[in-house]
């Protein structure tokens, strides 16, 4: 699964701190999610679609392999 | 997502330095036999027991023992469940995984090596391995968990 969270992140001007504190995780995770190195809970997921408002699919893609 | 089973993590430090005094203490009084003369001879209660080594044996009777092992086994394993089980500073999802990773890992390697024992240590050594496997899965987690959590604050000691 790929996600554009930095790119989202970009655009409200959020370091990955500020989107950690956020969303109530550590920093560590939002890098390993931007990362691609691992994939949310549900919950996760849509806490971060409604912080950046956009709809889960616009923020999480599918690829080929899932 | 909320965890409730995981112990306070006010508790970590104390619980880690108990801990591993506690089982340094342990393996060094099973390993150095100047220290097996520490003894505080105690009645304890046993369910099933033999009065020392090889006296007469019975049900729900007090036999004589000697405590300290005893007293440091519940030490390093009261304090090695909460350290293990404790909570993270920052607790999220992704350690909830890291640690359920390094449960099941520290599972299969402590049975692994478990069954290697099993089959290859005979006589009075295999009971060395049984007084070892009293916390060898805790001891193997811990240590897994640790590393793992290392990595994962070193991984993001920079930002992007």
């Amino acid at each position: 699964m790929k996600n554009n969270i930095k790119v989202q992140r970009a655009i409200h001007n959020l370091t990955q701190q500020d989107l950690a504190d956020k969303i109530g995780v550590s920093r560590q995770t939002i890098n390993a999610l931007e990362a691609g190195k691992y994939v949310p809970s549900t919950v996760l997921a849509l806490k971060l679609a409604r912080l950046f408002e956009k709809t889960v699919n616009e923020v999480f893609q599918l690829e080929d392999d899932d | 997502m909320k965890t409730n089973y995981l112990f306070p993590n006010r508790l970590k430090f104390i619980s880690g330095v108990l801990f591993v005094t506690s089982s340094l203490m342990l393996t060094l009084y099973y390993s150095v036999s100047q220290f097996g003369q520490f003894e505080f001879k105690a009645k304890v209660f046993a369910i099933y027991g033999n009065d020392g080594f090889l006296g007469e044996s019975g049900w729900f009777w007090g036999v004589d023992n000697s405590i300290l092992d005893e007293i440091l086994m519940s030490i390093v394993i009261t304090t090695g469940v909460v350290f293990a089980f404790c909570k993270e500073k920052h607790e999220d999802e992704l350690v909830a995984s890291i640690r359920l990773r390094s449960l099941a890992w520290a599972t299969i390697l402590n049975y692994s090596i478990l069954l290697f024992c099993y089959l290859f240590i005979y006589g009075m050594p295999f009971l060395n391995v049984l007084n070892v496997a009293m916390f060898s899965q805790l001891l193997i987690f811990i240590l897994l968990f640790r590393y793992k959590m290392y990595r994962f604050y070193k991984s993001a000691a920079y930002e992007e």
